[in-house]
């Protein structure tokens, strides 16, 4: 090992010494610290690992989560990144934090942020790339899909021999066929086949080959689905892993069968299905037995399931749910749907930069299909509580269910007196925070944000 | 419903990328209060569109790429879209819409790209710089203040027999220079305005309403609909 690496890690290891045993934290100072002496030291750190990458735009962090789980069952130590900590300095961060592994295999599951795909794969070498899916971000819409898939594929190309396990369902996925790299792919297979197109306002829908509009056989949410194109032919790959059935859905849990392997995955959402459809595929290519990954994944396990965090208020049960992307925005509408017993609605609404300062998406969202006469009290507030409150109106909720609460104290007050036990309180990124620091304040959470 | 109108979505399924599908929920949200139904058909790519079967359309913005795609089609409708508008039918296009029916746009790649030529603006680039932000205007023919948010990266020149849409108060509007937001000619209201436009606008979304009824049913008293009161929604 070249001098100036062992110095960095040095240097490294002991700030994340000192941040985690005396400051309680760890962050990505250790990582900035080593890289500011060692710039190329991660190739150094990853270089015995067997490295799989995480990457995509929605679903990162549970599909790694799942995949450590699943993954777990075999090789007891794997390493991981937490949360957030996806670009490069969190990544070195992860590696220095990183116990010694007496035997066996050292295998390393890492979400990447997309655009840090080819950067990344300059120093590691990937065993095998997880791509979940490619959904455009109210944050930055001129991050255009194509643009964001051409970085993921920029860090592919530099490892042919790397296996790629992708959502076959989405349709830029489509020509990874081209590479090299074997490719194998994961979707849903749980409807009857029948002609139709997505809804208008879905992205992506131009087919990758001729340019035309895709239809498809089935449709799961946004472009994702068995597509074809009628003009040339094109269609879904072939399947390796299929999710074949869908038994039951709540806002908490989806009954489901992958490869007809029934299990209960502990938490609610179409989308996350996929993302335990993913790390299913990723357990198999690893050798596992399909009942050995589903009885990872059916496991509740409060440390993977926590981000979607439920508040007791008094006697409410409080589902506080982050919405930031229109595609994200229309799959917790349709979770919620899921619950069978009737339940209150709140949709705090900010725009601060980190919501996306344009709040035309909140149109994106499906809020016609919502059972209003299942949801005997609406709340809009938030600091653009006008924009969401006429949202609500256009999409019909009755008047004598509705109400607008612009003060957040207000608003909380509100919620604590709202008829049902079940409450879902949807909250752009800073109004959550804004909501939990509240609750926090009044004991109903322990400390206020992470 | 007494009244029914058909309403194009010229490539609804491309571009979309700015929400404007609320700008339909809207339309549909009003004209009810107006005693009228909407059937939306989109008309995309190799769709032929026929001007004589609808009364009013919307042409919204989309991502780059897709735009790309949606100016090469452009040249197989452009004959239809200039009958449309000639016929004193409603049009309201945003933001990539709006570059699309002038004279031509450039693209991320700095190419350029032509429009259907119906309107006589252009729409050139600015270096390493986007209009992003709130936007406020003042229509100078009826006084009506509009809210918006902008996001855009060209810079709309007018031409000759287009006015704006209104005069800026607050933001950049078409180029940032001359204090010009959108353009209207004809009945086509072209804009940058995202919100979408109608939802924060609710009384523009009544008179592009209005336009249409009264094209479609020149005979009907209208007074009922025109007395409707919006209210402020932003």
């Amino acid at each position: 090992m070249a001098l100036k690496s062992k110095l960095a890690i040095a240097a490294g290891k002991s700030s994340y010494w000192f941040l985690h045993n005396v400051m309680h934290g760890g962050t990505s100072l250790p990582g900035k610290i080593t890289l500011a002496i060692d710039p190329d030291v991660l190739k150094e750190l990853a270089k015995d690992y067997e490295i799989v990458i995480v990457t995509g735009t929605n679903g990162k962090t549970l599909t790694t989560a799942l995949t450590v789980k699943v993954l777990k069952q075999k090789y007891p130590e794997i390493l991981t990144n937490p949360s957030g900590s996806n670009m490069k300095q969190g990544i070195v961060s992860t590696f220095l934090s990183a116990k010694k592994v007496k035997n066996g295999k050292k295998i390393a599951v890492l979400e990447t942020d997309e655009a840090n795909v080819p950067i990344i794969s300059k120093y590691v070498a990937p065993t095998a790339f997880v791509l979940t899916n490619i959904f455009r971000d109210q944050l930055d819409r001129f991050g255009e899909i194509y643009t964001t898939y051409n970085k993921i594929l920029q860090g592919i190309k530099l490892h042919p021999q790397a296996k790629i396990i992708a959502n076959g369902d989405e349709p830029l996925f489509h020509n990874l066929q081209d590479l090299p790299n074997q490719v194998v792919y994961f979707g849903f297979d749980n409807q009857p086949d029948q002609d139709q197109k997505a809804p208008a306002n879905t992205d992506g829908v131009l087919c990758p080959n001729c340019d035309h509009i895709l239809h498809y056989y089935s449709r799961s949410y946004g472009n994702l689905g068995k597509y074809f194109c009628p003009h040339c032919g094109f269609e879904r790959p072939e399947l390796t892993y299929r999710m074949n059935q869908i038994m039951d859905q709540t806002p908490q849990s989806s009954t489901v069968k992958i490869d007809d392997h029934e299990f209960t995955l502990h938490i609610g959402g179409t989308y996350n299905i996929y993302n335990a459809l993913a790390a299913y595929s990723v357990g198999a290519k690893f050798g596992l037995l399909p009942h050995e990954i589903t009885k990872a994944l059916g496991a509740d396990d409060k440390n993977i399931f926590g981000r979607q965090e439920v508040v007791h208020v008094g006697d409410k049960d409080v589902t506080i749910i982050l919405v930031k992307n229109p595609v994200g925005l229309d799959q917790v509408l349709q979770m919620i749907k899921t619950d069978k017993n009737p339940f209150s609605l709140a949709f705090l609404l900010n725009a601060n930069y980190a919501d996306g300062i344009d709040t035309s998406w909140i149109w994106d969202g499906s809020f016609e299909e919502l059972p209003f006469d299942h949801i005997p009290s609406v709340l809009t507030g938030g600091e653009r509580y006008k924009d969401i409150t006429f949202r609500m109106r256009v999409a019909g909720v009755p008047e004598e269910h509705f109400a607008q609460r612009p003060e957040l104290k207000e608003a909380v007050n509100y919620i604590k007196q709202m008829p049902t036990k079940h409450v879902y309180v949807l909250a752009t990124y800073t109004a959550m925070l804004q909501l939990r620091k509240m609750l926090a304040d009044e004991g109903y959470i322990k400390g206020g944000m992470e | 419903m007494q009244y029914h109108l058909n309403l194009a979505h010229l490539y609804g399924d491309l571009l979309n990328t700015y929400s404007d599908i609320g700008n339909i929920l809207v339309l549909k949200y009003y004209a009810k209060q107006m005693d009228t139904d909407i059937d939306v058909q989109i008309i995309s790519l190799d769709d032929d569109f026929d001007p004589d079967k609808f009364d009013f359309a919307l042409f919204g913005g989309g991502q780059d790429y897709e735009q790309t795609i949606v100016s090469r089609d452009l040249p197989n409708k452009a004959a239809a879209i200039k009958k449309f508008i000639n016929d004193d039918k409603p049009m309201l296009a945003v933001c990539g819409g709006y570059q699309l029916l002038g004279q031509y746009y450039i693209g991320a790649d700095g190419k350029k790209i032509p429009g259907v030529g119906a309107l006589p603006h252009r729409t050139e680039t600015q270096v390493n710089n986007r209009f992003i932000g709130d936007i406020r205007i003042r229509n100078e023919e009826t006084g009506e203040e509009y809210h918006g948010f902008e996001n855009h990266n060209g810079m709309t020149f007018l031409g000759e027999g287009e006015r704006p849409l209104g005069k800026v108060i607050e933001g950049h509007g078409n180029n940032g220079q001359d204090g010009s937001e959108g353009a209207i000619y004809k009945n086509v209201f072209g804009t940058y305005f995202h919100g979408p436009v109608l939802a924060r606008n609710g009384n523009l979304a009544k008179r592009f309403l209005l336009l249409a009824l009264k094209n479609k049913y020149p005979d009907a008293d209208f007074s009922q609909q025109e007395a409707l009161e919006i209210k402020p929604t932003y």
